[in-house]
């Protein structure tokens, strides 16, 4: 009877080796999960950069309310009365126009 | 073509067939489904159903999308003219944006910079910050009348809407309700949109208390980020500066707003005539009652900008006394709908009111189901504040374009290759 042995053979891999293979395989996925989220941070970053932009101007106002704008309120009284005046509609409102029904 | 009134623009962007690649990432960003041609085929742009936002232009990795309506030789030919005023009313989204055309970072204020720059160029200033709180002056009053109408009863003196009321300032979302919900149309609030409040003042006030001249011999340039303005502007019916006058026995006809140029369009032509944003003098125009602006115009830009600023004056005139806190949190940040109530003790008749409003951007996702809501008469709001392009106008279809894109908050899906 003819005995069969199988004997596997080994594969050696010293713990440098192991550390070596593993680093690598880490970097490739830890650069590529970095480009992912970077490339969709980098496509957002404008609108926060100039909403921020927009808001420091806001800050830094030292009027921060509509109603307090001194030129503004000097407007109505020289020229158009106030809000929703019969000059103030003429002028600054408008209309619309039901597009469903224009050829 | 359909849906137009005469002597409006019915097209504002094109697709350029030599570039188009047919990858579909444009038809993401589109809030109409106006954007023809199936995946890999080169694409084309819908007149009848586009609102001219420019989200595909700034979002296209090809550059495909081009803005073809290019004022700005004619704008240098009025400049040069000496017997014409040329006014550039200046929409708050410019001023943070411009800087990128100029190599400055991202989100950088050069407001006194782009002064010094429109005045080295020959423009007289019209900050449209300024019209913005006269924007808030006449909705946010409009509003209050609703809201002391139907929710405390008193009697009106003129015609009102309906609530909610919709802000009515971004004109892409504007022509969106023409085209598809006219029932919705009362909702809209009655005001102009800033650019145009601007163009009917300059050639009234502007033109008799602040730079003495004849409204006729007056050119408005609306400087906008915005493409949706340049369709904006041609609109018949805003020439209400000429029929002021011709009540007062004047003839000429013109329009409010003449042409509008965007942040990207201004760029080009300061640098066309060899100015330099980096270098030029700073100006204040501190003299110019017009270059005038509170917080509250400036953040128009943002989304949630338009409410932020409508309920400090509205809680002002409502309670008789200014908001403890004016940053108003829950409607800032990039969050799709946001919503916000405020109570407010009116000062008339000692009520309590409990103000509820609401803040979208992107027409597709996030305005479609609260027009819903308001037709089926479900809707919980007092307000609400539509802006077409996501994060409000600081990311408008007029400005800078970068190669990424700028648009891509949600839609990241898009780039996966099974979408």
């Amino acid at each position: 009877m003819a005995s069969y042995d199988y004997v596997e053979k080994a594969v050696k891999v010293s713990r440098r080796e192991f550390l070596q293979v593993v680093g690598v395989a880490g970097a490739v996925m830890w650069s590529g999960a970095y480009i992912a989220t970077d490339l969709i941070q980098d496509r957002s970053k404008y609108i926060k950069m100039r909403a921020q932009g927009i808001y420091k101007d806001d800050a830094k106002a030292k009027v921060r309310q509509s109603h307090n704008n001194q030129a503004l309120n000097e407007m109505y009284s020289k020229f158009a009365q106030k809000p929703l005046s019969p000059l103030s509609e003429e002028l600054f409102h408008t209309r619309y126009t039901d597009r469903t029904k224009l050829g | 073509m359909k849906g137009y009134q005469i002597q409006e623009l019915s097209k504002v962007i094109q697709i350029d067939r030599k570039k188009c690649k047919g990858c579909d990432s444009c038809k993401e960003f589109c809030p109409t489904n106006a954007i023809d041609g199936k995946y890999g085929t080169v694409h084309s742009i819908n007149n009848d159903k586009c609102v001219f936002c420019g989200q595909c232009l700034v979002n296209c990795p090809f550059a495909a999308p081009t803005d073809v309506i290019d004022p700005v030789d004619q704008v240098i030919q009025k400049l040069k003219n000496k017997q014409i005023t040329v006014v550039a009313a200046i929409a708050p989204a410019v001023r943070v944006a411009i800087g990128e055309e100029f190599g400055m970072e991202p989100g950088r204020l050069v407001t006194e910079k782009l002064y010094g720059a429109m005045k080295e160029a020959g423009f007289k200033i019209f900050d449209v910050n300024f019209a913005a709180d006269h924007t808030i002056m006449e909705e946010g009053s409009e509003l209050l009348a609703k809201i002391r109408h139907y929710l405390l009863g008193e009697k009106v003196e003129h015609h009102l809407g309906v609530l909610p009321q919709f802000t009515s300032c971004c004109p892409a979302w504007v022509r969106y309700v023409e085209l598809n919900y006219p029932q919705i149309i009362p909702n809209l609030s009655s005001a102009k949109s800033p650019m145009m409040m601007a163009g009917s003042l300059a050639k009234t006030y502007g033109a008799t208390d602040v730079w003495h001249v004849n409204p006729e011999d007056m050119y408005v340039v609306g400087v906008m980020p915005c493409t949706a303005k340049k369709f904006e502007s041609s609109r018949a019916e805003f020439d209400s500066a000429a029929e002021y006058w011709k009540k007062q026995g004047k003839t000429a006809s013109y329009p409010d707003v003449d042409t509008t140029l965007t942040t990207r369009d201004l760029a080009r032509l300061f640098k066309k005539l060899n100015i330099n944003l980096n270098t030029v003098y700073d100006f204040k125009d501190s003299d110019n009652p017009l270059a005038q602006y509170s917080g509250a115009g400036t953040i128009f830009a943002n989304t949630g900008g338009v409410m932020e600023a409508a309920l400090r004056t509205a809680y002002f005139i409502i309670t008789g006394s200014e908001l403890q806190t004016l940053e108003l949190t829950p409607v800032r940040g990039l969050k799709g709908i946001k919503e916000a109530s405020v109570t407010m003790k009116d000062i008339k008749t000692g009520k309590e009111l409990i103000v509820k409003v609401a803040v979208v951007y992107g027409i597709k996702e996030n305005a479609v189901p609260l027009i819903e809501q308001v037709i089926a008469g479900t809707s919980p709001y007092h307000f609400i504040e539509v802006m077409n392009c996501p994060g409000g106008c600081v990311n408008g279809g007029g400005q800078p374009i970068h190669a990424m894109g700028t648009s891509w908050l949600d839609k990241w899906k898009v780039m996966l290759p099974w979408n």
